[in-house]
């Protein structure tokens, strides 16, 4: 049970010559289930490992439960970690892996006993407790590797990519286990993945990394609904957001984003911070979800229809992911619809004028976020 | 593919085995046989039973001491190889420069031949003890350990290599995983390297074992000519050689006796070290 602040830290390697972490600043709250998301290399990882002291920090400053600890060993950090590959002891029996930090700690025997039965209980293991790790399938790996951090009642859990050596399947179970654990612990967590649905699943608050730099830090509703830039708004979401380049025009009193012939009215909200743009090139970014099959009869201020053919239609089950091209942009668009679509047709699609989000094309930031 | 495999069998596998029984299994069944003999030649061998393996024991007096001597170098150099060969693995797998100039060094020793070896180190030894106004055979001790000295300068290097690729084959996040649960560099040397790197010293352990209890040409160049420090190869050398006169199909027959005894010996010995140590290894 522990806050966690970064103070203007920097990470580089290679005697200084590789910057990973250029100036990262970020407050966990204590009990928090903080995600750190982003693409492979974006230093999600290297941020996780500072926490526990795997890393040395450059510069600046780390404090855990407002202690500076820049240069406490691991061990004293009061943290507990599960790793990528779970990093199980593999000649100890599942027993001997949980118990082997309190033994370190000089805990009781009884004691030890206690919280290891404790652990195994909750994630179902109590069975393979005298079982060496290389006779247990990855998720029961998975659960030791949880359990042995568990044991520790530690004030910070770290968990790196914990998940991705796991089927899709177990993968979701072990989502929602996980989330019930934070529940029932009541600890900081920090949790690193590459994968934008266990971040947007499991967390509390997710840091959006990209190159070393937290892009945008909120709530998964925010993220989704008001993403700072473009990276953010293409990174959460899946399928990911499209982006077409528009020209902002005016039409008596209001504003409308004009692209490939078709003409979106701006909702009121958004005017007044596109104002601005009017008559230049904006990125219109709206979900392939707020865009839905035209059968006719709607509120067309509100929406906008266009014509476009379907390059490839996926039929993932309720919904079918139709891919087009509209002013050289490629798109998809996830439709609820009795009609069967197949690849070649021509389809009208209905986008909804509400959802859109509109990015300056230099900076690649959000236009107008309210 | 099975039957083509099925068809050529012979045709691959003849040839090696050829080799095999002509160079390896028929001399050793012919030594076998002769150690049942008196023999000055292979042709002119007289059948004698068991009475060559009763000699080893009740005539010659120097089989026990020499297989005593050798017990105690074999235990004596598995250790001091073992621990100083993964003392200097643990030194050279840590992120310091100059790290392959190291094992290169700690490696050449290996690649220096046994005669050469021994007398580099009566030279090296007798230069020292000269200095007290005696050599390596004025005590037994002294050709002991300069044995053991010698063992250890040529065959930790080799050992390092071993260890080395062992201590590289643990994973990087279970050292992480120990740091983080809070074990101490000792207590993470002796829980979580050794028991991850036993598959490192089954094999070094039987290399070593075997080298030292088969060692011969360092032997006889370093201090041969001294009995009490003849380690039994050379003893078994020495009772073939160094016999003459009437008795000599006698020694042959005594000397291949020894050979014989030896090899079980050696055999049953690393036989039984691979299961022990074998146990302990652990799958990653």
């Amino acid at each position: 049970m522990a806050a966690i602040e970064f103070r203007n830290v920097i990470k580089r390697f290679d005697n200084g010559k590789v910057t990973v972490i250029p100036d990262l600043s970020l407050e966990i709250k204590d009990k928090e289930f903080i995600v750190l998301v982003g693409p492979s290399g974006c230093g999600k990882s290297t941020t996780l490992r500072m926490i526990a002291g795997l890393e040395d920090i450059t510069e600046g400053e780390l404090y855990i439960d407002n202690k500076r600890v820049n240069n406490v060993a691991p061990k004293d950090r009061d943290i507990a970690m599960v790793f990528q590959s779970y990093a199980l002891y593999p000649h100890m029996n599942v027993y001997k892996n949980m118990a082997f930090a309190l033994k370190l700690r000089k805990v009781p025997k009884k004691e030890i006993d206690k919280k290891v039965r404790w652990a195994a209980s909750i994630l179902d293991i109590e069975p393979y407790l005298d079982r060496k790790p290389r006779a247990l399938s990855g998720g029961q790996r998975q659960r030791v590797a949880l359990g042995r951090a568990m044991v520790r009642n530690p004030k910070v859990f770290l968990l790196d990519e914990p998940l991705s050596n796991l089927d899709a399947k177990l993968r979701t179970e072990m989502r929602s286990q996980i989330t019930m654990l934070h529940k029932r612990l009541q600890t900081t967590f920090v949790y690193v993945t590459h994968d934008q649905t266990e971040a947007m699943t499991m967390a509390d608050r997710i840091a959006v990394m990209d190159k070393g730099v937290i892009r945008q830090f909120d709530t998964p509703q925010k993220l989704y609904a008001e993403p700072a830039d473009m990276f953010v708004a293409g990174f959460i979401g899946s399928p990911r957001m499209n982006f077409i380049e528009c020209e902002i025009k005016r039409r008596n009193d209001y504003l409308t984003a004009e692209f490939a012939g078709n003409s979106l009215r701006i909702p009121s909200a958004k005017t007044k911070a596109l104002e601005a743009y009017e008559n230049r090139t904006v990125i219109l970014g709206i979900r392939p979800e707020d865009i839905s099959a035209y059968s006719g009869g709607m509120n067309m201020q509100e929406s906008c229809v266009i014509t476009a053919n379907a390059d490839i239609a996926e039929m993932t089950g309720g919904e079918v992911n139709v891919y087009f091209t509209l002013e050289n942009s490629r798109c998809i668009a996830r439709i609820r619809t009795e009609r069967k679509i197949t690849s070649g047709d021509k389809i009208k699609l209905l986008l909804d004028c509400n959802m859109a989000h509109f990015f300056d094309k230099e900076t690649t930031k959000a236009i107008g976020r309210i | 593919m099975h039957k083509s495999l099925k068809k050529y069998f012979p045709v691959f596998v003849m040839p090696v085995l050829a080799a095999f029984t002509v160079s390896f299994l028929a001399p050793f069944a012919m030594g076998v046989y002769l150690s049942f003999t008196r023999f000055k030649t292979v042709d002119s061998s007289e059948w004698v039973g068991f009475e060559n393996y009763i000699s080893i024991f009740t005539q010659d007096e120097t089989f026990l001491y020499s297989l005593w001597l050798t017990v105690r170098f074999t235990v004596v150099s598995i250790i001091t190889v073992n621990v100083l060969a993964f003392a200097v693995a643990l030194l050279l797998t840590r992120k310091l420069k100059g790290i392959n100039f190291f094992r290169t060094v700690f490696f050449m020793p290996n690649l220096i031949g046994g005669i050469v070896l021994g007398h580099i180190w009566s030279l090296i030894i007798n230069g020292i003890l000269g200095f007290y106004g005696v050599d390596i055979t004025y005590d037994p001790s002294y050709g002991f350990w300069g044995l053991v000295v010698q063992m250890n300068w040529q065959m930790i290097g080799y050992m390092m290599i071993i260890y080395i690729a062992g201590l590289q084959n643990i994973p990087e996040q279970i050292n992480e995983a120990a740091a983080i649960d809070g074990a101490s560099p000792v207590r993470k040397l002796f829980s979580i390297t050794l028991p991850m790197v036993m598959p490192s010293v089954t094999i070094c352990t039987f290399l070593t074992l075997t080298n030292s209890f088969k060692l011969f040409d360092q032997n006889l160049a370093l201090n041969g000519k001294n009995a009490e420090t003849s380690l039994l190869a050379l003893d078994i050398y020495k009772t073939f050689y160094d016999h003459t006169g009437l008795r000599l199909a006698e020694w042959h027959g005594i000397g291949q006796a020894k050979a014989v005894v030896f090899f079980l010996l050696v055999a049953v010995i690393a036989f039984v070290q691979l299961r022990v140590t074998g146990r302990k290894e652990v799958e990653h």
